[in-house]
């Protein structure tokens, strides 16, 4: 098992170098460095000069070839060191992440535990009832649900429930005058800020996996095994829920490894719609801006929890399935 | 088949046993929702193809000085809207011009008088008003799905959006699936040192995050049209095809007929090309499929950020994003293009997922 976890780590660490190599290799090569699309902002009176820029330059090393740049970076990285951004006035890139993650944590944590408080019931209530006009009624929903691109929804609920109705703030996280809130009044705000983005996060998810749940459900309820729990008497609760959805738990706690990376990731076009102060807005300002080492830093990151993910399902799978062993 | 349906079972015996293909479209024609699926998806087609006859504002056919003209090509490709209507000045003055310049002269016109690239003024179409703009442009008797902000008729850049999400879908899927079946057959029939590098290809991939791949490509380039987009998601969305498509090729190349093509001395192109590939489509077909869901998405969606294709470009995600700026008064900018992304997925999820039922045997039986 050691063994094994040993050879994951290092495939993925060469695999890890590889990605943030050809990354850095692309956003080097986009036209314009943070500098000069800083100075596309500044006044042309303002402008520094062919010295001045050259001096920024070198000082962010922005004169070197990427490979060059790329090495550095990575030297810095392994000393933990994950650069500044340029355009945030040379904020470390740390402490930005850090400052966008707990909004997107907000999101992706609240979706992924009701994702599954909802999704388990609803997946194994639909097989119980697997034919009936209300299991049909209810899975075409679903399936109408999964196939709803997540920024239409957005732009709908938006249109209902701000424009129509006007329940809900339009977007943002907090009003303008959460400062002056009592506790109570801000949770409040934060509430209605965050049932939209919150709603679009989930019921893609939702839908999907309660289809998953009820698909292997029907693969197990076929098997001999539920029939002879069902003929010595157990009763049904218990052959659904003891015998038959232990043994779909498999396939899940895959789903569950691969979500892992999204807990971070936020979604680029969600945040936006909402201009929720994310992860993935971060991203998207940060490309904007072509700065290098926040793009970086968020690569970095992603790559590792996608990989993470990966090695956890697998992991995992040795947990719940005693059949699977490493070696 | 139908004929042979009607004879009893006992008479006709066991129906003849037709190819793969002709079983696979027998179990998809089972299935209602699919089969409505696919003719929403013919009917979009249909749309795209005919989109300058639906909605435009050049005539389809017209007799002019003498002679038969098809104005209503420049939609397609500039050139093909003949010279001479450029220099008697006709863009956007079709009706009256026409008649003005040659009073013997008739057209037959769309079934929409409605522009996607431009604001339908007083009395160019005699008698008719112009498009409203901006919060008055409701949908009405004349501008079905309302105007955007400039007066643009919304049903005619829908219309003509179609072109674009169904080209996007079709072609980066088609490129998506050459390289995805090439890196995954390569991989999965020749094995060894092919297969590692070329898995930890696919792993590699897969693991940039694609918005990074996407939007640094859109950088590079000065001015993007829908052709590098498509060519841009068809080089980032193989990855599945690929992993699918080694799987197969995994599995069929212990197969005695390839062992039989083998010993028969045929070369290993040739086998992985012609004898494997036929039998490993089946699979490969069914994330090729959702992959044109996925496409049209990536499309919207990057339209809707502002990274699509340089105006004038009437993608529905393009309204959508003027629909998002103007969300307090003009709902119809986002209720129909949403619907129409919307229905447009939902059709290639469902024969996605019928495709899957009726290619796999073990899928069938269940059902």
């Amino acid at each position: 098992m050691l063994n094994y976890i040993i050879r994951r780590v290092a495939l993925g660490l060469l695999t890890l170098l590889l990605i943030t190599f050809v990354v850095y290799a692309l956003i080097r090569h986009m036209p314009g460095t943070p500098l000069t699309l800083d100075m596309a902002n500044m006044d042309p009176r303002m402008m520094p000069s062919q010295e001045e820029i050259d001096r920024m330059n070198r000082l962010y090393g922005l004169d070197k070839p990427w490979y060059e740049a790329y090495f550095i970076w990575l030297k810095n990285v392994v000393q933990l060191d994950f650069g500044r951004s340029i355009p945030q006035n040379n904020e470390p890139v740390l402490n930005l992440i850090l400052e966008r993650m707990p909004a997107t944590l907000l999101l992706s944590v609240t979706s992924l535990f009701l994702t599954y408080l909802l999704s388990i019931p609803i997946g194994l209530w639909s097989t119980v009832r697997s034919g009936t006009f209300a299991e049909r009624a209810a899975s075409t929903l679903l399936y109408m649900l999964y196939s709803l691109p997540a920024f239409v929804a957005a732009l709908y609920l938006q249109l209902l429930f701000y424009s129509k109705l006007g329940w809900l703030p339009l977007f943002g996280m907090h009003s303008d005058n959460y400062e002056t809130l009592s506790t109570a009044g801000k949770a409040w705000d934060l509430l209605k800020h965050s049932i939209l983005p919150i709603v679009c996060f989930t019921y893609g998810s939702l839908a999907y996996d309660s289809r998953f749940i009820r698909a292997n459900m029907q693969e197990v309820i076929r098997q001999d095994y539920i029939r002879t729990a069902r003929a010595k008497g157990v009763p049904p609760g218990r052959v659904i829920w003891h015998h038959a959805f232990r043994n779909t738990l498999i396939p899940l706690v895959t789903l569950f490894g691969l979500t892992l990376p999204h807990l971070l990731s936020g979604a680029v076009i969600l945040e936006q719609i909402f201009a929720w102060p994310g992860m993935g807005r971060l991203y998207f300002e940060a490309i904007g801006q072509r700065d290098y080492d926040t793009i970086m830093g968020l690569t970095l990151m992603f790559s590792v929890l996608t990989l993470l993910g990966q090695l956890l399902a697998d992991l995992l799978y040795a947990v719940v399935d005693p059949r699977v062993t490493y070696q | 088949m139908d004929e042979l349906e009607l004879i009893p079972p006992a008479i006709a015996g066991p129906p003849p046993a037709g190819g793969f293909w002709r079983e696979v479209w027998r179990h998809f024609r089972r299935r209602k929702l699919a089969m409505l699926a696919l003719s929403f998806v013919v009917f979009l087609c249909l749309v795209a193809l005919f989109a300058p006859m639906i909605a435009g504002t050049k005539p389809i056919i017209c007799k002019y000085k003498g002679r038969i003209y098809f104005p209503c090509m420049g939609y397609y490709v500039r050139s093909w809207e003949n010279p001479i209507f450029r220099q008697d000045r006709m863009l956007h003055h079709y009706p009256t011009r026409l008649k003005e310049l040659d009073p013997k002269s008739w057209a037959m016109w769309p079934l929409v008088y409605q522009d996607p690239y431009w604001r339908v003024r007083d009395n160019e179409w005699p008698g008719r008003p112009g498009n409203p703009w901006g919060i008055n442009g409701k949908p009405s008797r004349l501008n079905w799905f309302g105007t955007d902000q400039q007066g643009f008729d919304v049903f005619a850049q829908m219309v003509h959006g179609t072109q674009i999400a169904l080209s996007v879908g079709f072609v980066s899927m088609g490129i998506a699936s050459v390289i995805g079946i090439t890196v995954g057959a390569l991989a999965g029939y020749l094995g060894g040192w092919v297969d590692m590098l070329l898995s930890r290809i696919i792993e590699l991939v897969m693991c940039i995050p694609s918005l990074v791949l996407i939007l640094a490509l859109v950088a590079m380039l000065d001015n993007v049209t829908n052709y590098h987009l498509m060519a841009i998601v068809g080089i980032t969305s193989w990855t599945g095809i690929a992993r699918l498509a080694r799987a197969e090729f995994l599995k069929l190349k212990q197969m005695e007929f390839v062992t039989a093509a083998r010993a028969m001395g045929a070369s290993w192109p040739r086998i992985v090309f012609l004898h494997v590939l036929r039998n490993a489509l089946a699979p490969v077909l069914v994330p090729i499929t959702f992959g044109i869901a996925a496409a049209i998405l990536v499309e919207s969606g990057l339209s809707y950020l502002g990274f699509g294709a340089s105006p004038p470009n009437p993608s529905w995600g393009t309204l959508l994003k003027a629909g998002r700026s103007a969300i307090e008064q003009m709902w119809w900018l986002i209720l129909f293009p949403g619907l129409a992304i919307f229905l447009t997925v939902l059709a290639y999820n469902l024969i996605g997922e019928a495709l899957q039922e009726a290619t796999d045997p073990r899928l069938r039986q269940v059902t």
